[in-house]
């Protein structure tokens, strides 16, 4: 059994025990001592997460110093107690070693940032601002916002874009998440919301997931797919990857990615086929159903099975089991939104649930679940390009006057709509930007083709950048403003369900830090608009959001703090105080257009952007992991998240020959990244897949294509064209940005350096050897 | 048979590790997590299996019997707490004893770690922290007829078979309705192992560094 | 086994304590040395001799710790070891016994608690024992001088003035003592009602009693200096006799709670000496069958599958796995032959 090799110098401990028993992923790197659980008094403040759209309730845990210093799970309805490792977590960041605590600063990108007063800092980008304006135009100056922000933010983001900076370039990024969705909801039913709450899962006889890897992305929905099928439900999961939901689905089509429109025409091809359409809804209910019968009619699975790589049984098979049930739902997100014809894509599958006469009931409709935590509130009060609050859109002379009024201003002064986020990084590089704002996002790893982003942002003249971790793309600013985490403000959210929820605040911020909504008044202040951003806080924009949303689609007249408080959330609209909210649309058949009807669209399926060829003749989709949020800036320093997925990999069938952990370098006509081989039967032979929560170098979207859906300008994320040989070494991943003389806690960075990918793609086990 | 325990359905389980997180913020385990989570069927698909102290009630405890200190204290109510740290030698016996894998060690601190049912939320009634915060019920802490009337038609099995020997234990496993007559199998292999994954296997033995490993 | 087990046990200790006897006799000089008064302390060592031989017996005869006594003590004298690394004993017994280095990985303010507590209670006991069985006496030299001296065994030591540093140290060791007790008890007090991780599951009996046991000794300890400096002796009597109730009750206490630890400790040594032999011999650890990561030193393991067979665990060979690949070996059994997906 053994073999002597010679006296070994050995340490007076000669204690071993195997790697899995005895490393410990300690709560964010702390070691063991220095946990405090010796509160005998603590504050439960409940609020919600900061991340995703479900929205999941939960309590901080505040000590008698008035410190977050833990969570506690809450029994919302929404979540009962659930929570997944990122909600455990976040409660990390409040507190975290990396927190800004003070403005950056510099006069050029090739100085340091030094820390810098409030005043100076505010006044400089004050400056800044009329400088680039009055010698540029209005327009040359940009505002971007973000879906994580509170609804009331998101508001000021509108409001400080059209009335303060009189600019029309804003948008945000939940256009790198939600538009499509938001696009084909108004086309179809004339308001952009999913039509059913997550209960209403729990009574249908089948579900089927599009796109969405809910185990992941929303591991707390999971409960209400399984709660379903415990329930005798039935579940379709459509996916290129074989996902945790997909695994054990009753269908699982794992079809190419990209090729959505057509397997979706073809189901309701079948459908019509085997005659399983509800014509007396669609009698009464719906325009434009014969087009779509004849533009289906050329959709026979044959076909389509060949354009989606799929078996055509299993368009058959899907097509009746949906078309069967007595009440059946759908909800997608990203995994079709992602893509050139992302709005049609989510088309293709209202035209089938409403075929089948399945919306508006219990258990028998329409969802989209919203990527981030304000996806769905984040969208709807102004900081899109081309709306306003409440929804209203920028282009309507009706709408431009009602909130030329509210706002007091000249319609005249109130812009036109500008672009989209990825067009104003194409302005920038071509100097029609000038100037930029960012607010709540980190293009530099969320946006497509990095190097066109780093071009763009390269090109400004002045740049800044609020956030409370150094982001990527903050740490190429100008000027950093470091502002509140969502525990240290109060406001509200509106989750996937349109559910609004309170977000409590649950202690101060730190010293030196801003609510974004001070800053944003300070800035008006400078510019002169001062009358127009007199708010004290949350509870203020609040209010006057409420009356700028009366009267129109997305009416939160009747959603009050207190209300709130009281019932764990409402569903807009609630156009008054008496109103219980609608947690449920299109009941009796009926949508917000002025006809009430369901406006069927026809869908011609056709292939992505990217060519395949020789090449590149795979395809390259992305997503996300369980343990990290979006751009990552939050979760990759939280250290049980970095330890649960230290780095990213890259995601391929056994059958191109590669062991696990083999350095794999992608090509596609972008960039080229190495990264460990995750090698795994659960992924289509001709498909690789990379998570994106990573910067350049390890950057999945330094190789996605900036390729945008012509009616939503969503990036095609999902599909790109590429190529995979091997390579020498795994591309190391960079520390997360800190300010001059400050490193990263390294406590939770400790693992960042593993060069091998995790076992499965939730993440490495427990018990894994490093 | 069984009170309030837990129950583990691995065939709900979504490999999301909020257990492991939530685990930690257990006040009794100092930021310290207990739980396992493991994807058994790597290269294949994304199954995984979460592993928490299975309170073995027959043989008690191996993990307490094996144990030269007398370390491991088993309360009335059948919880086989953690080892009691004044007399923990942190020897390992336990780590490599437990047929299911669970007790963890701190070398350093000659002290083992393992699962105990977060006593300090179940003494008072509260469920763990990892089925309280689990998304999709594969950890599941109540009755046998609560977690029936959650979903119907359900069966469990508390008894495992690790080659001839078979154990009951305190937590246990979802199974299909008609598999309730055979004990779960435990893993142990019958024939020997050659190759995982094409690496050559069969009681190999590794170099020692020196020193800690 | 139980009875004989526990009769032989009860002889053993009865002989331990017998000995102890005729030491303290032969000691105390036919008992010309020993001081009557102190006769409770006396008879509760004799007590904790015979129940310390007694627990500690039943404690070695169960197969773990049996097996691991043996090779612990097989290690410690074999002549290889005093060949290959004769300090390691020592060493040893200096981080795991003395300086409790491992206290410091759990918590550093536990550890400062420890230490405190365990040389108070050292030096306390080094003082008062050979006291008590009239082993050691101080005799002034002369009649009114400051010069005392001390002997051991009615041998003389050595000669000190009262007056020097070293007489008032002597004088007060027990003060210096209990308060290094007292800080260390009023740590583990203060924890135990605030610590979330040591109120869970805690016991008085097991938990409690011992530290109000050290602190009572302590703490009339002090007050029976106080009362004879301050007091002129007041109030002298009632703290001599809880002092001497709490003592006695700790004494006899002591194998039966979890004072217990303090003999047990030691078998840490044994268990790191036993591993350590065959990691310096060079030896390779034993690897996991499936995976191939070092598990533990093969000795070790033979020793642990010894122990299993010992006590009918039947699945002794599984231990030649490492934890994760039992966890994993079970779950893709589970998937094979229980369920794959979700029913």
């Amino acid at each position: 059994m053994s073999r002597a090799v010679g006296p070994v110098p050995v340490s007076l401990d000669p204690s071993v025990a195997p790697p899995g028993t005895r490393n410990f992923r300690d709560a964010g790197g702390i070691p063991a001592d220095q946990w405090h659980a010796n509160q005998v008094k603590q504050t439960l403040v409940p609020t919600h997460c900061c991340f995703c759209g479900v929205q999941c309730g939960m309590y901080l845990r505040v000590d008698e110093r008035g410190k977050v210093f833990g969570v506690e799970p809450r029994n919302h309805d929404i979540n009962r107690s659930r929570l997944c490792p990122k909600g455990l977590n976040a409660y990390q960041q409040v507190n975290h070693p990396d927190r800004l605590t003070a403005p950056l600063l510099r006069r050029s990108r090739d100085e340091p940032f030094r820390e810098a007063s409030w005043e100076e800092a505010l006044d400089f980008t004050a400056a800044e601002v009329r400088r680039i304006q009055t010698a540029y135009g209005r327009d040359a100056f940009g505002l971007l916002g973000g879906a994580s922000l509170f609804s009331e933010k998101t508001y000021l983001v509108g409001k400080f874009a059209r009335v303060a900076l009189k600019t029309r370039h804003v948008d945000y990024n939940g256009r790198l998440c939600m538009v499509s969705a938001a696009g084909a909801n108004k086309l179809a039913f004339g308001i952009d919301r999913a039509a059913n709450p997550f209960a209403d899962i729990l009574q249908t006889d089948c579900l089927l997931i599009a796109g969405s890897n809910v185990g992941e992305c929303f591991p707390v929905m999971t409960q209400y797919l399984w709660g379903a099928r415990d329930r005798g439900a039935k579940l379709i999961v459509v996916d290129p990857r074989e996902t945790a939901v997909a695994r054990t689905a009753d269908i699982h089509v794992a079809l190419r990615s990209g090729t959505d429109a057509a397997f979706f025409n073809s189901v309701l091809h079948v459908v019509i086929r085997e005659g399983l359409t509800d014509d007396a809804f669609l009698a009464e209910h719906t325009t434009g159903w014969d087009e779509l019968r004849a533009t289906v009619a050329e959709y026979p699975p044959k076909l389509a099975a060949e354009i989606c790589g799929i078996p055509d049984v299993q368009i058959e098979q899907v097509a009746r089991m949906f078309g069967t049930a007595k009440k059946a739902m759908a909800w997608h997100a990203r995994g079709i939104e992602h893509h050139t014809q992302g709005v049609e894509n989510c088309l293709t599958v209202i035209n089938l649930c409403t075929a089948t006469g399945n919306l508006g009931r219990p258990g028998a409709g329409y969802g989209t679940i919203t990527g981030q935590g304000n996806g769905q509130g984040g969208r709807e009060h102004g900081q899109k390009s081309d709306l306003l609050p409440g929804g209203r859109s920028i282009a309507n002379p009706e709408h431009r006057r009602w909130i030329s009024e509210f706002w007091g201003i000249d319609e005249a002064e109130l812009p036109q709509a500008g672009t989209s986020m990825m067009e104003m990084v194409w302005q920038m590089q071509r100097q029609e930007i000038r100037g930029l704002i960012g607010i709540c996002n980190n293009p530099f790893v969320s946006l497509p083709n990095y190097a066109v982003v780093k071009d763009g942002y390269d090109t400004l003249d002045f740049h800044a950048q609020f956030d409370f971790f150094l982001s990527e793309t903050a740490a190429n600013a100008h000027v950093v403003f470091p502002v509140t985490t969502w525990a240290e403000d109060e406001g509200v959210m509106a989750n996937a369900e349109a559910r609004v929820v309170k977000h409590n605040k649950a202690q101060e911020p730190p010293p030196g830090v801003r609510t974004d909504t001070w800053v944003m008044c300070e800035l008006a202040r400078r510019l002169g608009a001062a009358d127009k951003f007199d708010f004290a806080g949350s509870r203020e924009v609040f209010d006057e959001l409420r009356a700028a949303s009366a009267g129109s689609v997305n009416d939160y007249y009747g959603i009050t703090y207190e209300r709130l408080e009281q019932t764990g959330g409402i569903a807009w609209p609630c156009p008054d105080l008496d109103h219980p909210g609608t947690p449920r649309l299109f009941e009796g058949g009926l949508t917000y257009h002025p006809d009430q009807k369901v406006h069927l669209q026809t869908v011609e399926w056709h292939p992505p952007a990217d060519r395949f060829d020789e090449q590149y003749p795979m395809r390259l989709t992305t997503g996300r992991t369980v343990a990290h949020f979006l751009s990552g800036n939050q979760t990759r320093r939280l250290g049980a998240l970095v330890e649960q997925t230290p780095r990213p990999w890259v995601e391929l069938h056994p059958s191109h020959g590669y062991r696990n952990g083999d350095p794999v370098r992608v090509t596609t006509r972008r960039g080229s990244e190495v990264l460990p081989a995750l090698v795994t039967e659960a992924i289509r032979p001709d498909h690789v897949f990379i998570p994106y929560h990573w910067p350049f170098p390890t950057s999945a979207n330094a190789l996605t294509i900036d390729a945008l859906d012509p009616r939503s300008k969503i990036p095609e994320y999902k599909v790109c064209a590429c190529r995979i040989d091997s390579a020498p070494a795994v591309d190391p991943v960079p520390a997360p940005p800190m300010p001059p003389g400050r490193s990263a806690y390294p406590e939770a960075q400790a693992s960042r350096d593993d060069p091998l990918p995790p076992s499965s793609p939730q993440g490495r086990g427990t018990g894994e050897v490093r | 048979m069984m009170g309030r325990t837990l129950f583990i359905d691995p065939g709900r389980c979504i490999g999301c590790q909020a257990c492991v997180s939530g685990c930690r913020e257990c006040d009794s385990h100092r930021g310290k997590s207990m739980i396992h989570l493991d994807y058994p069927d790597e290269g294949s698909s994304v199954a995984s299996l979460p592993t928490v102290c299975m309170h073995c009630e027959d043989p008690v405890a191996p993990c307490a019997e094996v144990c030269p200190a007398e370390a491991i204290l088993i309360s009335p109510d059948g919880v086989v707490h953690e080892a009691d740290p004044t007399r923990c030698i942190g020897c390992s016996n336990c780590v490599n004893a437990c047929p299911f894998g669970v007790p963890k060690i701190d070398l350093a601190a000659k002290l083992q770690l393992k699962c105990n049912l977060c006593y300090d939320r179940t003494s008072l009634g509260l469920a763990p922290m990892c089925a309280t915060v689990c998304p999709t019920g594969a950890l599941f802490y109540g009755t046998l007829e609560e977690l029936q009337a959650e979903r119907p038609g359900v069966d469990v099995s508390n008894w495992f078979e690790f080659g001839d020997v078979q154990i009951t234990t305190g937590v246990a496993m979802v199974v299909p309705a008609d598999r309730t007559r055979d004990p779960v199998p435990g893993g142990l292999p019958t024939l020997p192992l050659v190759q995982v994954n094409g690496r050559d296997t069969g009681g190999r033995v590794v170099s020692d560094a020196g020193g800690q490993l | 086994m139980g009875r004989r087990v526990r009769s032989r046990a009860v002889l053993v200790a009865a002989a331990v304590s017998l000995l102890l006897v005729l030491a303290i006799v032969l000691g105390s000089r036919g008992l010309r040395d020993f001081d009557s008064a102190l006769i409770p302390y006396t008879v509760a060592t004799i007590f904790l001799a015979f129940g310390v031989t007694y627990r500690y017996l039943m404690w070695i005869s169960a197969p773990a710790a049996w097996r691991l006594f043996r090779q612990g003590l097989r290690t410690a004298f074999s002549r290889e070891n005093f060949r290959r690394a004769p300090t390691s004993l020592p060493r040893m017994a200096a981080t795991y016994l003395g300086f409790q280095r491992f206290l410091g990985a759990r918590s550093h303010a536990r550890w400062i608690a420890h230490q405190a507590m365990f040389w108070g209670c050292l030096l306390a006991v080094a003082i008062t024992f050979p006291l008590t069985w009239g082993w050691f006496t101080f005799t002034a030299s002369s009649a009114d001088g400051p010069g005392y001296e001390m002997r051991v065994w009615g041998f003389k030591v050595l000669g000190f003035s009262s007056s020097s540093f070293f007489g008032w140290a002597m004088y007060h060791g027990l003060d210096l003592a209990a308060v290094l007790v007292i800080g260390g008890v009023g740590y583990f007090l203060w924890r135990r009602t605030r610590d979330r991780a040591a109120t869970t599951g805690q016991r008085f009996g097991y938990d409690f009693l011992p530290l109000l046991a050290l602190l009572t000794i302590s703490v009339t300890g002090l007050l029976l200096t106080f009362s004879e400096i301050c007091l002129h002796g007041g109030g002298y009597e009632f703290l001599a006799v809880t002092h001497m109730v709490s003592v006695v009750f700790t004494l006899v206490y002591l194998p039966f709670g979890k004072f217990f630890h303090i003999v047990q400790r030691p078998a840490a040594v044994g268990m790191a000496l036993f591993k350590f032999q065959s990691r310096s011999r060079g030896e390779e650890l034993f690897a996991c069958r499936r995976c191939g990561t070092p598990i533990d030193t093969v000795p070790y393991l033979e020793n642990l599958r010894g122990t299993m067979r010992d006590l009918d665990l039947g699945f002794d060979e599984w231990a030649e796995y490492c934890p994760r690949c039992k966890r994993v070996l079970r779950g893709s059994a589970y998937l094979q032959h229980v369920k794959r997906g979700f029913r």
